[in-house]
């Protein structure tokens, strides 16, 4: 079989895989909504806004298994994050929140 | 008598010093660490006629880590390893980096090119699923591992989705000429700390998680450079290009109890055709070419039930890699190759982890000749990262 065949079917078997998997265990509802209030507007934002905690569990654990908060201390914490914000390519927000998070939580 | 009362005067003073040294302790603007892993293990293998077990003497990687203020930071790995009972030191990496602004980080120096996704971001031991590289990875690899040149990268969130970019500018490789090493005319050399000629290579990574919870990434990778040769060689137009393609998803399965991991690249190499010279036995010259492309693939699946019930399972990992590697027909080195991995890890901590491992590999052509050649190996390792 041609190469390229071969990356083809592995690429739509994996993209698919993928997508059934994501497609059936998010339990998130939909954000189109429309919120009518001014409240359950801040609320519709409020829940989009993940929190760190949330960013570490589905970030830290892309590459390596993520270490926990006690693994370091506050300064540590500082160095490791900038390092992964470049070595990852993290948003500066992703980054920052989960930050944040490790630092509160250790 | 004596003797103790002086021992816990000493005792009482002493704390009390180390004490006070530590409460006049301050965090300081600048950061210093000194991280790194190292690994050892067994290995056995057999190829049908030939068997040979070995214990590993451990590698061992110390990384530096100095982060001058939020935005300036370097970073630099050394290598200690036994070849052949000499110690080799390698440097790994070793570059700056300043985040210019909320998207975008220049790096120059020698660092881990983003030429897919194994070598920068999985291929540490402690890291690694698998107690080796998949085929086409390390020593006459095809993918590029790094390079010294500068890079621009960074990310954006696109509200959900989120999109990474890396763009470099590296010294480009060299063409091996043969001249040496003749069973390696045509094999491109990557990350020379000197430029022969006057082409650089290009290359950039686009990473794109296109869902919310970054649970999946699909990447794009490309590198050329129009020269591969020396100045004024004949090989000084001869010129490069290749690409790669990753897919990586990870996540968490309620339906399976843990986590899935799975990971893919494929990388392409296309070198412009040149001419080698053969050196027959009788001292007879012959030239010869050949369509200079190389590819390899791996696709890895690993699972490791996080939600179980048993602290013993929790931490087990079971992993499964196919890989394979095709080197150029008509080459000296012409090559190809299949392997199936299969692994049984035990993580002992986020960072250490000691893994079993079997593989089967099936080798037409390479190093040691023609025909095909089966080998079994049966792994044990043990990562640690500190
Ligand atoms: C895209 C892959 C990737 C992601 C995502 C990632 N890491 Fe890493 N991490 C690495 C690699 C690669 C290394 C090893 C660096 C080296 O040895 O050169 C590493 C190393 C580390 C280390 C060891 C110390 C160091 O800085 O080298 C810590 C701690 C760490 N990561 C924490 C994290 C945390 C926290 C997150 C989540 C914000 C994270 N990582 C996300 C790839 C990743």
């Amino acid at each position: 079989m041609k190469t390229v065949y071969k990356l083809i079917i592995a690429l739509v078997i994996l993209a698919t895989t993928g997508l059934t998997v994501v497609a059936c265990s998010s339990t998130k509802g939909t954000y189109s909504d429309v919120p009518a209030t001014a409240d359950a507007v801040a609320e519709e934002e409020f829940k989009m806004e993940k929190s760190g905690a949330q960013l570490w569990g589905e970030t830290c654990n892309r590459c390596h298994i993520a270490p926990s908060p006690a693994d370091y201390n506050d300064t540590d914490w500082e160095t490791i994050s900038l390092h992964m914000r470049v070595r990852a390519n993290l948003t500066e927000k992703e980054s920052m929140k989960i930050e944040e998070f490790l630092k509160s939580a250790n | 008598m004596k003797k103790l009362l002086v021992f816990t005067t000493l005792l009482v003073l002493g704390s009390s010093i180390y004490g006070q040294t530590y409460n006049t302790f301050e965090p300081s603007k600048t950061q210093f660490m000194l991280r790194g892993y190292g690994h050892t293990g067994f290995e056995y293998m057999d190829s049908g006629d030939e068997t040979e077990s070995t214990f590993l003497g451990s590698a061992f990687a110390p990384i530096f880590l100095y982060k001058h203020s939020d935005r300036l930071m370097f970073e630099a790995e050394l290598e200690f390893v036994l070849e052949s009972n000499e110690l080799e030191i390698g440097l790994e990496y070793a570059d700056v980096m300043y985040v210019l602004n909320k998207n975008m980080t220049v790096r120059a120096g020698k660092f881990l090119l983003p030429f897919g996704t194994f070598m920068e971001r999985l291929h540490p031991a402690w890291i690694n699923r698998l107690p080796n590289a998949p085929l086409g990875y390390g020593h006459d690899g095809i993918a590029p591992s790094s390079g010294i040149g500068v890079e621009l990268r960074g990310a954006f969130d696109l509200g959900g989705p989120k999109l990474n970019y890396s763009v470099y500018s590296t010294n480009g490789p060299r063409i091996k000429d043969g001249s040496e090493e003749p069973e390696e005319a045509g094999i491109l050399q990557f990350a020379n700390y000197e430029d022969t000629n006057l082409a650089k290579a290009y290359g950039g990574r686009i990473g794109l998680l296109p869902f919310s919870d970054s649970s999946t990434e699909i990447g794009f990778s490309a590198y050329s450079t129009s020269g591969t040769g020396e100045e004024d060689s004949e090989f000084e137009d001869i010129g490069a290009f290749l690409y790669a393609l990753d897919f990586s998803l990870v996540k968490q399965i309620p339906g399976l109890s843990g986590i899935v991991d799975v990971k893919a690249q494929y990388n392409s190499s296309n070198v412009d055709t040149a001419t080698f010279i053969e050196m027959h036995e009788d001292g007879d010259e012959e030239e010869y070419s050949f369509d200079n492309q190389s590819n390899s693939f791996y696709a890895q699946l690993s699972y490791r039930p996080t939600m179980a019930n048993s602290d013993f399972v929790k931490k087990l990992e079971f992993v499964g890699r196919y890989s394979d590697f095709n080197a150029p027909e008509g080459a000296e080195w012409e090559e190809k190759s299949t392997q199936y991995a299969f692994g049984l890890n035990y993580w002992l901590s986020w960072r250490s982890v000691v893994k079993l491992s079997y593989q089967t590999t099936e080798t037409e052509g390479g190093h040691d000749g023609d025909g095909i050649t089966n080998t079994d190996g049966l792994f044990l390792h043990w990562a640690i990262g500190f």
